[in-house]
């Protein structure tokens, strides 16, 4: 089992610990739903240290970047950062990440579950002029989320924020600690994502906890994360996307930019041209009755496809979940029933997100 | 808490006269986490004992239930539909479950008093 630098935080705090990944992780500290909704109305501090950092840096490190993903990385500048896909031959899915422009250098945020698969798959169609380091064991990694945020971290900084921009990012050395901290995150909310040394994870951590009672933060574990990210429909590693997924089906076109030559660009242009059988769609549960991962949905008694991810919502007080399902079905307010327990429990298509973006978009 | 028994599923059951109140225990509210939905039998349904006889689901799974006595439901908690909540906040109290008429005595026998039932949770780890 693997431990990130807050384990001791976590039991000090009575969390409830799970294996994720392999990794020794949160579920939840006091109730996962409490947390979910601190985070929409206030302010969640998590820690996401399992994630995988990758650096790529070198005179090839954009070429390679540019080969293997879809996305333009040439559309942000250096201190911007891009949500992006690695793709393989088959343009299915290597993993979803981050990438985070430097002066010289990339820093891809991946999934824990993928850290060792994509660095195998980089360095495998990497030339000689790229460096490749996966820095994860030396990179901790806090996200502060929520409308308190800002006051949050401008009060642990003592600076004002207000200028970082959504998916910018500013790095130095902040009171001895050499820092990287965005503006982005997994829940939908304005907030910080904060990537420091192993060593100095927790002088953050603990700057944060001394803000807790004046915001009203709340600790939060992986159930309320996962609540957070199907409320606003971003898809999960493994739920949504996978080696099998491509992005058209993935309904993530906005990420891939035909005018650059990327990898499979070919296998995705004729998918778009042919149509995809299969799409991703959001859904909700027109009756109280708990979507679960594997749950299979039918129009008409016909078997159309299955939930990918499902949960409770607690801001909207309804159940809502993410599905793949047979293309023809995908228009907005399609009524669908999904087996529970032998049982057909209707729910209505409706896209994402779910809830209103608290992020802050200022033209980006 | 002299008429109360447990079962080893994590129910427990309160005689009141030729009644039983059933519901789940704290220790079993705690190990679900937030109950987010309740699935109960309908008034006049019969129960057996040690058969499932609903469902329970918290932000992490669902659970079955299981009928800690045998007999005829006699009347359903309703409340639960639109509070699931209530399991968690109390759940001797207003999150009680069902009523069953009771069938067989002798059954309440084969369930485990506090004192056992304590001693069962420990065993369990917590």
């Amino acid at each position: 089992m693997k431990y990130t630098p807050f384990y001791q935080e976590y039991l000090e705090n009575q969390a409830r610990i799970v294996d994720f990944a392999g990794w020794a992780l949160p579920l939840e500290y006091t109730s996962t739903l409490s947390e979910a909704k601190a985070v929409r109305s206030r302010c969640g501090l998590f820690d996401a240290s399992h994630m995988g950092q990758i650096l790529i840096r070198g005179a090839g490190a954009l070429s390679l970047l540019q080969k293997l993903t879809p996305n333009d990385i040439c559309l942000i500048q250096e201190g911007q950062q891009q949500y992006n896909l690695f793709l393989n031959s088959e343009g299915g899915v290597v993993d979803d990440l981050m990438v985070y422009r430097r002066q010289n250098s990339f820093l891809c945020v991946v999934n824990a579950l993928n850290t060792d698969k994509v660095y195998r798959w980089l360095r495998a169609n990497a030339e000689k002029n790229v460096e490749i380091i996966d820095v994860s064991t030396n990179t901790a990694l806090l996200c502060v989320q929520g409308p308190c945020a800002e006051d949050v971290m401008q009060a642990v900084m003592g600076r004002d924020l207000s200028d970082l921009q959504y998916m910018h990012f500013i790095e130095g050395d902040f009171d001895g600690k050499k820092t990287l901290i965005s503006r982005s995150g997994y829940t939908g909310e304005d907030g910080f994502e904060i990537y420091t040394a192993w060593e100095d994870g927790i002088k953050w951590w603990c700057g944060i906890m001394e803000q807790r009672a004046k915001y009203g933060l709340q600790l939060c574990g992986l159930g309320a994360r996962d609540i957070l990210r199907i409320e606003v429909g971003y898809p999960l590693y493994g739920h949504e996307l996978d080696e099998k997924i491509n992005p058209l089906e993935a309904s993530l076109e906005w990420v891939v930019k035909f005018e650059k030559d990327f990898i499979a660009k070919q296998k995705i242009l004729d998918a778009k041209r042919e149509g995809v059988k299969r799409k991703r769609v959001g859904f909700v549960m027109q009756e109280r009755a708990v979507p679960r991962r594997g749950y299979s949905l039918y129009s008409q008694g016909n078997f159309i496809g299955k939930v990918s991810s499902g949960t409770y919502s607690p801001h909207l007080d309804q159940f809502i979940g993410m599905a793949y399902i047979d293309s023809q079905y995908e228009q907005e307010g399609t009524l669908v029933d999904i087996e529970i327990r032998e049982k057909f429990c209707r729910a209505r298509l409706k896209s994402y997100p779910f809830v209103k973006l608290g992020i802050k978009h200022k033209g980006t | 808490m002299a008429d109360v028994k447990f079962a080893q599923s994590h129910e427990w059951v309160r005689v009141e006269g030729e009644c039983a109140v059933v519901g789940i225990t704290e220790y079993a509210q705690k190990q679900l986490g937030d109950i987010v939905f309740v699935e109960l039998p309908k008034v006049g349904d019969k129960l057996k004992q040690s058969f499932q006889f609903g469902v329970v689901e918290s932000t992490k799974a669902a659970s079955e239930l299981y009928a800690p006595l045998s007999g005829q439901v006699n009347e359903v908690n309703t409340d639960l539909v639109h509070n699931p909540q209530w399991v968690n906040e109390e759940p001797f109290g207003k999150g009680w479950m069902i009523k069953v008429k009771i069938e067989d005595k002798d059954e309440l026998g084969r369930l485990l008093d506090e004192e056992s039932y304590k001693a069962l949770v420990q065993k369990e780890g917590h």
